[in-house]
Parts: C-alpha cells; structure tokens; sequence
C-alpha cells in the first residue's frame, strides 16, 4: 500500500473552473487597487472586497466552515475595525440621511432582493458547494479534537490582542520629544524655550522666531 | 482548461508580493496593515491550496484549520496595529510614517 496516495485531480468543471479563474482575477485586482488608492475609504472597501471574494474561492476549495467563518468573523471584524478607526480618526461621519428616509429604503429592498435572489440560486441548485468533490465534512470535529489546544491558544492570542489594543486606545497621549501635542516657542535672544501645551491637545505646532 | 494547485499557488504569489508592495512602499500605516492582512491571505490560501490538491490531501482538514488560525491571528493583529495607528493619528494628526516628518 503506498504510503502517499494519488494526488487529487483539479477542478475540470467549466462553470467552476470559470468561477475560480474569475474571483481570483478580481481578487488580485481589488488588493492592487487596496494597495494603490489614495482616499482611505475607498482602499478599506477595496480590502473587504479582497475578504469577500476570498470567503467565495473558499466556497470552491474548502470546508463550508472555514467559508462561513471567513465571510461572517473574519470579514466583518476587519471592516468593523478599520470603519471604527476611520470614524474616530479622520471626517468619516455618519450619514445625514435618516433612517426612513428614501435612500435608505431603496437601498435596503435592493440588497434584500439582492440576497433572496443569492438564496434562491443556492438552495436551488445547491451550487457551488455540491460542485466539488472530496470536501471532509468533519471540519469542526478535527478542530474540536486534533486541534484543541491550538483553538485555546487562539482564544488567550484573540483575547490579549483585544485587551492590549483597548489599552492602548484608553491610555493618554504623551507628548512627543518633537513637540506633538505642544506648541515650542523660542526666545529672541536665543536663550531658554519654553514649551506651553496646545488647548486641543492634538496639534504639533513648531514656532521658532 | 482546469483549476489546481499551480493555479493557486500563482494566485497566492501575486497576492503576496501585492501584500508586500502595500507594506513597503506606501507610507500610510492604514495601507500597511492591509498589505500584512494580504500577505496572511497569501498564507492561509497556500494552506487551502495544499490541503485541497496536494500530497495531504487525505488530511485536508489541517489545511484548512492553519487557514483559520492564520486568518484569527491577522485579525488580532489588524486590532492592535490599527489601535497603534489610532494612537499615531492622535499625536501628529495624520497616518503616514515618516521618519523625517517634523
């Protein structure tokens, strides 16, 4: 009995083998235009994009958990995230628009029949998922048995992480050796400056005269 | 026409060496942490490449299950080093790192 058995065979299947091709183009194309935007907003969207689309070519070549837990954890972590720096960062605000105005419910039908129409296909022809061949299904399993004490150093790594960074974000500014936070005025006679705290607190202001 | 291993496994290059790209030569430290996201997606897309279409493929399981480590361990690490970016914003009210900014 060979010890390594025969390699699996590669996606043959049109429609699938279209689908790969095609999310891996746009996924290439979305991390380039992450990479490369200038507006920030523009190369977060981009980013989740990326995750999405990655969470799709899961879908073909992978077990429907690690799917769902790229698309649901993972995605929305990472746009929660960076959506929560730029909003407490730079002039991302919220909408003006109130909840029931027309945008809002023109938008909120769209992505609804959008859905229904995503469900509708997959519970019909249960593609792709039924596409592939040779998914284990025992996902959870091996993860709830083989890899026990992996998932437990996650959690303390996921924990510490989450702790540390609300440390960080809850600690006081410190101003820094250049001036950050302080405004530096110097003498005429060339003598001792002094250094005063700005009101705001935030600006990094040099004055030499 | 078919979709395998060395198809992936290109694919997973590209999106690392755009990863890299994103960390190197951008001076925003938002963009550099997604270019570190995209680097651990290159990762975790080799891992699933392997586990799908390569020699352990009867184990496919592990594959996926360091994907899923790789992709929690990139969110642990998008927390903190988006928290340290806040913290840079706070302090000279703009992402860039530079080290010749006054």
């Amino acid at each position: 009995m060979p010890l390594i058995g025969a390699l699996p065979q590669p996606i043959t299947s049109a429609p699938l083998v279209f689908f790969v091709y095609l999310v891996l183009i746009l996924l290439i194309g979305s991390a380039l235009a992450s990479v490369l935007l200038r507006n920030t907003l523009y190369a977060v969207g981009a980013f989740a994009a990326s995750m999405v689309l990655l969470a799709l070519l899961y879908l073909a070549i992978a077990p429907f958990l690690l799917v769902a837990l790229q698309l649901l954890v993972f995605t929305t972590v990472s746009a929660v995230l960076l959506i929560g720096l730029l909003r407490g960062t730079t002039r991302l605000r919220t909408s003006s628009l109130g909840r029931l105005s027309p945008g809002w419910i023109i938008g909120g039908a769209v992505s609804s029949v959008m859905f229904a129409l995503l469900a509708l296909v997959l519970g019909a022809t249960s593609w792709p998922v039924q596409v592939c061949c040779s998914i284990p299904e025992d996902f959870g399993q091996v993860l709830a048995n083989s890899y026990i004490v992996g998932l437990a150093v996650l959690a303390v790594i996921l924990g510490s992480a989450a702790l540390g960074s609300g440390l960080m974000l809850a600690a006081p500014t410190l101003p820094s050796p250049r001036g950050g936070g302080s405004t530096t005025s110097r003498s005429p006679g060339g003598g001792g400056s002094t250094t005063s705290r700005s009101p705001g607190g935030g600006g990094e202001r040099n004055v030499r005269r | 026409m078919s979709a395998g291993l060395n198809l992936l496994l290109v694919a997973s290059a590209a999106l690392f060496a755009v990863g890299v790209f994103g960390a190197v030569a951008r001076r925003s430290a938002v963009v550099m942490l997604l270019g570190t996201q995209f680097m651990f997606m290159a990762g975790a897309l080799a891992f699933v490449a392997f586990a799908r279409f390569g020699l352990g493929a009867q184990h496919g399981s592990a594959g996926a299950a360091m994907a899923l480590f790789a992709g929690a361990v990139a969110v642990a690490e998008l927390a903190v080093g988006l928290a340290m970016a806040a913290v840079i914003y706070r302090e000279h009210r703009s992402f860039a790192l530079d080290a010749d900014r006054g």
